[in-house]
């Protein structure tokens, strides 16, 4: 009787002090989201259709928050859409390219020199036509394509243009998939990914001049900044396979030590009574 | 040679080296049916031996600020010579000495050595089990990436569901209402000073357990299998005509840590990834929250069980429940007999918790 008191007090003091590090490993509980995520994903219609749009754009992937453009206070949900804590709200068309301007710097530039800026006001495109408002996808040249030009004209110059740009694409695509392999496996890609930034920013920059002449001498000058990149690249992968060479040296050399050691051990076990 | 004798002599003439020697080493016999399984306990040995060199060469360089923790561990990885393999060591050594552990554990229930008279083997070894979870729960926050803050908000914010206390052990833990800098000041201070400290002391028990009570035999290859000692008074198992531990199971000790150490190294070089998702090389950002988080495989299963059940509460008095079985299975399973194949209840209710463990693990990591 006095055993099974003991196994039972000795039952509840492991029960308090197992729960606990087991409890603390696994749970289900989400995160916390900011307050214009929290309200407009319960919203019906325009006012929480948004938050779908936006949760599958290049923003969103980004950490770029509804408050990184829209202003407001995403921690205060009484003050959140308070014009004194910035809040902006939804700009007017006119005013769109100056909105996204604001982080875009060099693409507002380009854009508001070519045929598509001058036009703004006037008809023209502004930068949701072509890239979607809050499904903001990522630039590419599958942007010019006939369907989406062919709303305001003729396909035949984008196409041209496009062309051009296909091969320098080609090679920003393979050295940002190569890029993003290495930093999976902890590699500091902060140099390469910003020197990638500057030089797709600048082929970016061709597609709103609109100017075939230009996007020929740019994408020279561009595939040259990228070949040093590749470069850069070459000499990660040459180091990482002399790891792996390095690496199979020391696994068999652990491999060749058991087997010393197992011999030697064989030879001790002759003696054993 | 002639160096070794001279200190030796010197040695034994003022400790008795060499009745040390013949006492723990050479005389030191072992059970002649030894198997292959009795040398897990060497290789954990030579791993928390490892984890706590290379954790100490982390600390050179490791900030433990939640500004600067990300980027020190970046450097480590790219920088520091040799960084990026003392820092993949630690991590990968980290995995493999739950996994091993794992391993042990099943040797010994499946032997019946948590039996009678060694049930505070047993104790000492599952407080270890589980100082060891919490060692690699809070050493997973240190690198302040993506995975650590989303994985450890998830981990910490269970504690919310234990009834009155629930919300206040949530602050405890995290040190403010969410995941941020004071909770990595307190896991820092757990992982490299308080946990390591308990494991070791610990690890010391359990030795000093094994010292006095003896080496168990296998219950294999016997005639007789039962566990023989009455509990009337202390009784040290000895193995009379055994195979001395020097250099005879030593050298099986090394066998086993080569391998080991083959398996570990091929990990390390080949595939360390194993361990590591995307969002392990992102720093972490409370404003954006990763897609899937999941916890560390050997957690999948506890993750998986709060899931089934509609209340937290229930899934976790659930793992109370069976880790309290699991820690008191030496006062619940008092037979003499060690043999697992003479045990058919045992038999069937281990096979039924390896195999609900490996389901619900699957089942987390795919869920």
């Amino acid at each position: 009787m006095r055993q099974l008191n003991v196994t039972i007090k000795l039952a509840w003091i492991l029960a308090a002090l197992f729960m606990m590090p087991q409890a603390a490993a696994a749970a289900t509980a989400g995160p916390v989201e900011i307050v214009c995520i929290q309200c407009h994903a319960k919203l019906p219609g325009k006012y929480g259709e948004p938050v779908k749009l936006w949760q599958g754009s290049i923003h969103a992937e980004n950490g770029i928050a509804c408050n990184s453009c829209h202003g407001g206070d995403p921690k205060d949900a009484a003050n959140a859409m308070s014009p004194a804590r910035g809040f902006l709200g939804v700009p007017k068309e006119g005013a769109i390219p100056a909105f996204c301007g604001r982080c875009h710097v060099g693409v507002l530039k380009d854009y508001l020199t070519s045929l598509h800026g001058k036009a703004l006001g006037r008809g023209g495109p502004t930068c949701v036509t072509c890239h979607g408002n809050h499904n903001v996808v990522k630039a590419s040249l599958d942007l010019i394509n006939e369907k989406s030009c062919s709303r305001c004209h003729s396909f035949k110059q984008a196409e041209k243009i496009k062309a051009a740009m296909h091969e320098t694409e080609k090679m920003i695509l393979t050295i940002e998939t190569r890029t993003a392999g290495f930093k999976q496996q902890g590699i500091d890609t902060d140099r390469l990914e910003k020197g990638l930034f500057a030089v797709r920013n600048s082929f970016h920059s061709l597609f709103h001049t609109v100017d075939t002449v230009k996007v020929g001498a740019e994408s020279a000058r561009i595939q040259a900044e990228l070949k040093k990149l590749e470069n850069t690249l070459n000499g990660i992968d040459e180091q990482l396979r002399k790891r792996k060479l390095i690496g199979a040296g020391a696994v068999a050399a652990a491999l060749l030590a058991a087997l010393l050691f197992y011999l030697l051990r064989k030879t001790f076990e002759r003696t054993e009574p | 040679m002639g160096l070794f004798k001279i200190i030796l002599d010197w040695l034994d003439r003022r400790i008795g080296v060499r009745e040390i020697v013949a006492k723990e080493l050479t005389g030191y016999l072992l059970p002649r049916n030894i198997n292959v399984w009795y040398s897990m306990g060497s290789i954990l040995l030579f791993i928390f031996g490892l984890q706590v060199v290379t954790g100490i060469l982390l600390l050179i360089h490791y900030v433990p600020d939640a500004d600067k923790a990300f980027k020190s561990v970046t450097f480590i990885m790219n920088d520091v010579p040799f960084g990026w393999l003392i820092r993949m060591c630690h991590a990968v050594g980290s995995n493999m000495m739950v996994l091993i552990l794992l391993f042990h554990m099943l040797s010994v229930l499946f032997m019946g050595s948590y039996k009678k008279p060694r049930e505070l083997n047993w104790l000492s070894g599952f407080i270890l089990f589980n100082l060891i979870m919490g060692i690699s729960l809070t050493g997973y926050l240190l690198p302040w990436s993506q995975l650590s803050f989303w994985a450890t908000s998830v981990a910490t914010n269970s504690a919310g569901s234990i009834p009155v206390v629930g919300p206040f052990l949530v602050e405890f833990l995290r040190g403010s209402k969410l995941v941020g800098p004071a909770t990595l000041g307190r896991f820092f201070a757990l992982h490299v000073a308080v946990l390591p400290l308990a494991i070791a002391g610990l690890i010391g028990a359990h030795l000093f357990f094994l010292k006095r009570t003896g080496i168990s035999t296998p219950p294999f290859g016997l005639k007789e299998s039962g566990n023989q000692w009455q509990g009337d008074i202390y009784r040290y198992e000895d193995h009379p005509g055994g195979i001395p531990f020097f250099p005879n199971y030593a050298l099986q000790d090394a066998t086993s840590i080569a391998l080991y150490l083959a398996f570990f190294l091929a990990v390390v070089f080949f595939d360390p990834y194993l361990f590591f998702t995307r969002e392990s090389f992102v720093a972490a950002n409370p404003f954006q929250t990763p897609a899937h988080i999941k916890p560390e495989w050997y957690f999948l299963a506890n993750y998986q069980t709060l899931k089934i059940f509609p209340n937290e509460l229930i899934g976790l008095s659930l793992q109370g429940a069976a880790m309290t079985f699991l820690a008191l299975l030496p006062f619940i399973d008092r037979g003499s007999e060690r043999h697992p194949l003479k045990r058919p209840l045992f038999m069937a209710a281990a096979m039924g918790g390896i195999i609900l463990w490996i389901g619900l693990s699957i089942w987390g990591h795919y869920s």
